[in-house]
């Protein structure tokens, strides 16, 4: 069986949200910046069983600096969203709870992960800083450039979505 | 000098004269082959002679055939009101239409440009295409595509642009990818013209038309190479209608191997 999800990744511009999905899905990592426009779709199919498989279908789209600016009509029909921030930019992380709890008001049902990237360019001291902050709110602090906890991400997903 | 040297330097000049002359038009004809081998330049340096003569033939129409038309009309109308009303009745109801059809046509133009800024989505189809059967892109571009053919017919979930079912001919590229790429252009161009209550009706890209149909729950794209007009579009509507309630997809939605061979049964052959 292949079930196909729908996943959406949202967060400010620059965050990391690109760079998440080509590590997940090519396993590369670039340091370009190229921005996105409009929505970008890639695929990956994690073998999560012999007889049990899931296909994301990974929605890239472009960054914006408040999430209620998101185009509602790519949200429709979601299985599951990440919620990506920069661990070495406050700016992005400033208005966490806010912006979450937008994602938890409307759209309660669908499972959320709450990530911090770029956690290679911090060290502990600067993260214990935040703890308070981030302590319930964020899942996991993955990094796309050295793949940290990016695979483990996503197959944590997967096992919640089937 | 004696005649035969005299003749022999004449000789010599003339033929001289004649190698180069030679060299010079083959040179010109290998040139001119180049510019034929390659096409786009060709078409590059044809196209614009075409289309203005083209151009030009469009402006002489008032000046050749107008007044002989107003001439014409002038007396009929003189000569029979009541006939030209009636006449004229279906032209000004086509005018109409046709009005409407520009205008439709303009929107979708806008849309189209629109849609092509915001995605990267060109090209995904001719690549796949070129890749399967081996043949260079620009030579498909060139190809005369002159039977329309169903390349692919997918069933989209509206949304989450999740696939329901897919049938596909020759077609490589990756349903799912083009599912989710037609699911967030549709839903960018109906949001981005939601006052104009705009329902996107098809995307050409490159060789394909995309022919979208709404059912409530889920759409259907389907794949087309070759001519698509309004005739086309419109047999297809019934066709796609026919299937979906012939074979009752909406009870059947969750049951992907069973819609699959549906699909395949009723669009594997072209007619429509
Ligand atoms: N050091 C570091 N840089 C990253 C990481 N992830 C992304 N970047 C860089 O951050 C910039 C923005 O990344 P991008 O994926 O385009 O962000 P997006 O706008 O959220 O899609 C790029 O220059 C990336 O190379 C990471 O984990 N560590
Ligand atoms: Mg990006």
């Amino acid at each position: 069986m292949i079930a196909s999800k729908k996943i959406v990744l949202i967060g400010h511009f620059g965050v990391g949200k690109t760079s998440l999905i080509r590590r997940f899905v090519e396993n590369t990592f670039s340091e370009d910046y190229k921005v996105t426009i409009g929505v970008h779709i890639s695929k990956k199919t994690l073998e999560l069983s012999e007889d049990q498989s899931v296909s994301f279908i990974i929605w890239d789209l472009e960054g914006q600096d408040d999430i209620k600016k998101t185009r509602v009509s790519y949200l429709l029909g979601t299985h599951a969203f990440i919620y990506v921030f920069d661990l070495s930019r406050p700016s992005t992380f400033e208005n966490l709870k806010s912006e979450i709890n937008y994602l938890h008001e409307n759209y309660s049902k669908i499972p959320l992960k709450v990530v911090g990237n770029k956690v290679d360019l911090v060290n502990k001291e600067y993260l214990t800083q935040y703890n308070d902050e981030f302590d319930d709110l964020v899942d996991l602090f993955v990094s796309a450039k050295n793949g940290s906890r990016v695979e483990s991400l996503f197959s944590k997903l997967a096992k919640e979505l089937i | 000098m004696n005649q035969d040297e005299k003749l022999s330097i004449i000789k010599d000049i003339l033929l001289t004269d004649e190698r180069e002359f030679t060299s010079s038009i083959e040179k010109k004809i290998k040139s001119l082959e180049k510019t034929i081998n390659e096409k786009e330049k060709l078409s590059g340096k044809v196209d614009p002679i075409i289309d203005d003569k083209l151009n030009n033939f469009i402006k002489e129409i008032p000046k050749t055939l107008g007044p002989t038309i107003t001439k014409t009309l002038k007396e009929e109308i003189k000569n029979s009101q009541d006939a030209v009303v009636e006449a004229l009745f279906p032209i000004i109801g086509k005018m109409i239409k046709r009005y409407i059809q520009h205008e439709m046509k303009l929107l979708s133009d806008k849309i189209n440009t629109q849609v092509n800024n915001t995605f990267s989505f060109k090209g995904i189809f001719r690549k796949a295409k070129s890749k399967a059967s081996g043949v260079n892109e620009s030579d498909l571009i060139l190809q005369e595509l002159s039977n329309t053919k169903i390349e692919q017919v997918i069933i989209i979930e509206k949304g989450s642009g999740i696939v329901l079912a897919e049938f596909s001919k020759n077609i490589t590229t990756d349903e799912d990818m083009v599912a989710g790429m037609l699911t967030a252009i549709k839903s960018f161009v109906e949001d981005a013209f939601k006052k104009e209550s705009q329902n996107l009706q098809h995307i050409d890209y490159d060789l394909y038309h995309i022919h979208l149909q709404n059912f409530s729950s889920f759409y259907i794209a389907v794949v087309i190479s070759g001519a698509y007009n309004i005739i086309y579009q419109d047999k297809l509507e019934d066709k796609i209608l026919d299937f979906t309630s012939k074979q009752k997809v909406s009870d059947i939605l969750n049951n992907k191997t069973l819609i699959n061979q549906k699909l395949e049964d009723f669009f594997n052959d072209d007619s429509i």
